[in-house]
């Protein structure tokens, strides 16, 4: 039992870099047979990338029109190359 | 080097992706705006420096980062670094299990029942140093090495502001959700 806990420790401490996929090949295989292998670590892999997700979506913002416009007249303005030198 | 009568082709295709970092840096429209505009601004200064063909959007996050930090982070006189204690992993997902009895999906559900504003809320909640990895990871999707890049800093301190920066969004939502008390019956 301790033994089981302490790869549920381990893989759990990784959940991020595994969903991330910033994890070094011989550690993802380790971690996805685990996963495997424990349904609660299963389930609670999936629930942080139903999370990572929800963070991405709910973020999103359209930027407003108006403000688009305003930067883009401020790109316009920019003086291009060969102005300066007449 | 780039182009610079190709700047405003090049840039104002990001832009709409610029944006909702802008956001959520500044946390209001307004001071988004100006911090676009000065990155713009910079951004074309510095162009002529940039290597063609690389990659342009980490670039920009880049000077965008940069501007904030120069400029906000002198006003805001936030500390650079936060104590945040010791949060266990998977965090959310023991809370919102215990809360909301046995049933397989219930921790699901409960993070259905966070509206947009939540998540930004939580975000937005967040230290600056955890909350610009958290935006460039899960908001813009860029990797360990790029975010490292843009903040200019090590992959490693990378790694751990934003495992840090996630267990505290986790935990700024667990804190809206005991705030609303509505957990495993609906809103």
């Amino acid at each position: 039992m301790s033994h089981h806990h302490h790869r549920c420790d381990k893989a759990q401490a990784l959940v991020y870099r595994y969903l991330d996929g910033e994890i070094i090949w011989f550690r993802r295989i380790r971690v996805r047979r685990h996963l495997r292998h424990c349904p609660p670590c299963e389930h609670g892999f999936h629930f942080e990338e139903w999370l990572k997700r929800r963070v991405h979506d709910g973020c999103y913002e359209e930027i407003p029109t108006p403000v688009y416009e305003r930067l883009r007249a401020v790109l316009r303005e920019l003086p291009v190359e060969g102005d300066t030198g007449g | 080097m780039a182009d610079p009568a190709r700047f405003e082709d090049d840039v104002l295709p990001l832009l709409p992706q610029l944006y909702p970092a802008a956001l959520r840096l500044t946390r209001h429209p307004a001071d988004a705006e100006d911090l676009l505009q000065e990155t713009l601004l910079r951004a074309f200064r510095g162009y002529g420096g940039f290597k063609a063909g690389t990659n342009l959007r980490a670039w920009l996050y880049r000077i965008l980062t940069n501007t904030y930090i120069n400029r906000y982070r002198r006003q805001s006189r936030q500390p650079t670094e936060v104590e945040l204690g010791e949060l266990e992993d998977l965090y959310l997902y023991r809370r919102l299990g215990q809360e909301s009895g046995a049933a397989r999906s219930a921790e699901e559900e409960a993070l259905e029942r966070f509206v947009d504003e939540d998540i930004k809320a939580a975000v937005e909640s967040l230290p600056e140093v955890f909350r610009l990895p958290v935006l460039l990871a899960d908001v813009e999707g860029f990797s360990y090495k790029e975010i490292a890049r843009i903040m200019e800093v090590p992959i490693g301190t990378v790694m751990s502001r934003l495992h840090r920066g996630r267990k505290a969004l986790e935990k700024a939502l667990w804190e809206i959700t005991e705030r609303r008390g509505t957990v495993g019956t609906p809103a």
